[in-house]
């Protein structure tokens, strides 16, 4: 009951992690190196909100999604999209601006264990005699919602349509007014907003430390590796899987091994079926 | 209403259209014929403006230089260096070599993607009108596009520019691969199209004969000149055209 419950709540966090990752990697083939580093960055601008400011917590999560969103769409426009094309370039590229943003915030005086932000709703309730605070539900719920928002924004709407066109094959989207660049800036204020909603969510749970920036990075790409790059149902997947296989090891094995069972997760599938566990893509093209 | 003059573009020293001029009026057909490589595709990316997007690319990715000169005028007005979604925008829309429908989506979702410019009213009309043309479509539109056959991703390519409401139409190669019978068809519902909804088109093919009792006039390129135009009755009695483009 217990590796259930904990295993769900890991799960959906780091389906939070990866879904912006996989988002701008998905639309753009962009993989946006600096996307742990804005979780970190909203993490702060939360807090400065909230603690400088002094603004209630509802307008402090409002301002920060937007902040967030308009930095990543920022980002994209001045740097990124002049490296449009080259994943190599563009991983060197979004590193440079993840290590700038967060050795910037250490450099800035936000370091050690002083910083957190409070929880939505104080308290808990007991799931089959297990303590589960209301945030780590809030998790979940929030979590699901958001999957299901991006669904039906992806399936439903002019521009997640236009997206998703995007996503196939850009040259046939510009032919029909798609216009690439700006629906990379869409695309990538979304994914920063998708990193914002993660922080807000989860860094209740624990301190906002510079460090988290790397580690959300490496789970979002563990993640969107082990799903198929491109594919979302597959990411979904393989965050419960991850997010199970964590929980796992840490009630066995203990707590050390966590981020060992990201790292091997991306080893074995390189090695066993690259393409990750729903690389639907690479199939549909054979078959055509 | 679209007319090109002087046009030259090069893939590196690579001369793929040389001092190009054609035109097309309003509710007109023009053909555009030549061999492999004669240069159509070329032609119709420069009309598009997708040959700005590869000079772009090419560019970032240091690749081959693409050089483009010359004029393109549309409603009067001058659009070499206007962007492709831009000139989509004002109604040059190009439906590509190919077809590159969006192979994971399902037909209906191919055609909301077409309809991106549209008003809603616009999308809702025009799809209605597309399902028209199409019956097939209209059946099949919960059908992956990967899945359809060669006839009917066409189709899809077809209507899926009509969603963008263009005032013209470029249709690159629709032809190829086709069987003779759906050639026919989709020539006949192209003039269908150009009818009901008063709207330019120009096509490209390699074989002038199933398109040809279509055109108003047609262009014959070769190594990326324009050899020879005129009327369709003007080019029908020409002895040369007949040989190389109808193998009589
Ligand atoms: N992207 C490209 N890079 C270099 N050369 C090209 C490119 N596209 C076409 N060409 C060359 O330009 C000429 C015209 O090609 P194209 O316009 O595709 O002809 P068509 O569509 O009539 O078959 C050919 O010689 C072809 O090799
Ligand atoms: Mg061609």
């Amino acid at each position: 009951m217990e590796i259930l419950i904990y295993g769900t709540i890991n799960s959906v966090a780091l389906a939070l992690y990866a879904l912006g990752f996989a988002l701008v990697y998905g639309i753009c083939r962009l993989p946006n190196f600096a996307h742990g580093a804005l979780y970190v960055l909203s993490g702060f601008i939360a807090w400065t909100m909230i603690n400088t400011f002094g603004s209630n917590l509802l307008v402090a999560v409002v301002a920060t999604l937007l902040v967030t969103g308009i930095i990543g769409a920022v980002i994209y426009r001045l740097f990124l999209i002049r490296v449009r094309g080259m994943e190599i370039s563009e991983i060197i590229a979004s590193y440079a601006i993840a290590l700038a943003i967060l050795e910037g915030l250490r450099w800035g005086g936000f370091k050690g264990m002083t910083y957190t932000l409070p929880v939505f709703i104080e308290g808990s309730v007991t799931i089959g005699g297990i303590s589960v605070d209301y945030q780590r539900i809030l998790v979940v719920v929030v979590g699901a919602a958001l999957v299901a928002f991006l669904w039906l924004f992806t399936h439903y709407t002019r521009v997640g349509l236009a997206l998703r066109g995007m996503a196939q094959d850009e040259r046939a989207a510009l032919m029909l007014g798609i216009d690439s660049d700006m629906m990379a800036v869409v695309a990538m204020g979304m994914g920063s907003m998708l990193a914002a909603f993660a922080a807000i969510l989860l860094l209740p749970l624990g301190n906002i430390v510079v460090e988290s920036g790397y580690n959300v990075l490496i789970l979002a790409i563990a993640v969107c590796i082990v799903g198929g790059i491109g594919s979302w149902m597959g990411a979904v997947l393989a965050a419960f899987l991850i997010g199970f296989a964590q929980i796992l090891t840490v009630v066995y094995l203990g707590s050390h091994y966590q981020m060992m069972v990201a790292l091997l997760a991306i080893i074995l599938t390189l090695i066993l079926k690259p393409s990750g566990l729903f690389g639907q893509q690479k199939e549909l093209e054979e078959r055509v | 209403m679209l007319e090109a003059s002087d046009l030259m573009v090069f893939y590196e020293n690579n001369l793929a259209l040389n001092n190009v001029h054609i035109r097309c009026d309003h509710n007109q057909i023009v053909g555009v014929f030549g061999a492999n490589s004669a240069g159509k595709s070329t032609l119709m990316h420069a009309l598009s403006g997708i040959v700005l997007d590869m000079q772009k690319k090419e560019m970032m990715a240091g690749g081959e230089r693409i050089t483009v000169a010359g004029s393109v005028r549309y409603q009067e007005k001058e659009v070499m260096t206007v962007s492709p979604s831009r000139r989509a925008k004002m109604g040059i829309v190009l439906c590509p070599e190919r077809r590159r429908i969006f192979k994971e989506s399902t037909v209906l979702e191919n055609l909301k993607i077409g309809g991106y410019l549209a008003s809603p009213a616009q999308a809702r009309e025009t799809l209605a009108y597309v399902f028209d043309v199409f019956p097939t479509l209209a059946r099949l539109k919960n059908r992956i596009g990967g899945f359809l056959s060669g006839g009917e991703q066409q189709m899809l390519a077809i209507g899926r520019a009509l969603m963008a409401q263009p005032k013209i139409l470029l249709l690159d190669e629709p032809l190829l691969g086709l069987s003779p019978l759906m050639q026919a068809m989709l020539m006949r519902t192209t003039r269908e199209i150009r009818d009901q909804r008063k709207i330019a088109i120009i096509v490209t093919e390699q074989y002038a004969r199933p398109v040809f009792p279509i055109v108003d006039y047609a262009f014959i390129l070769e190594n990326g000149s324009a050899v020879l135009e005129g009327t369709r009755e003007a080019l029908m009695d020409n002895p040369d055209v007949r040989s190389a483009y109808f193998g009589v």
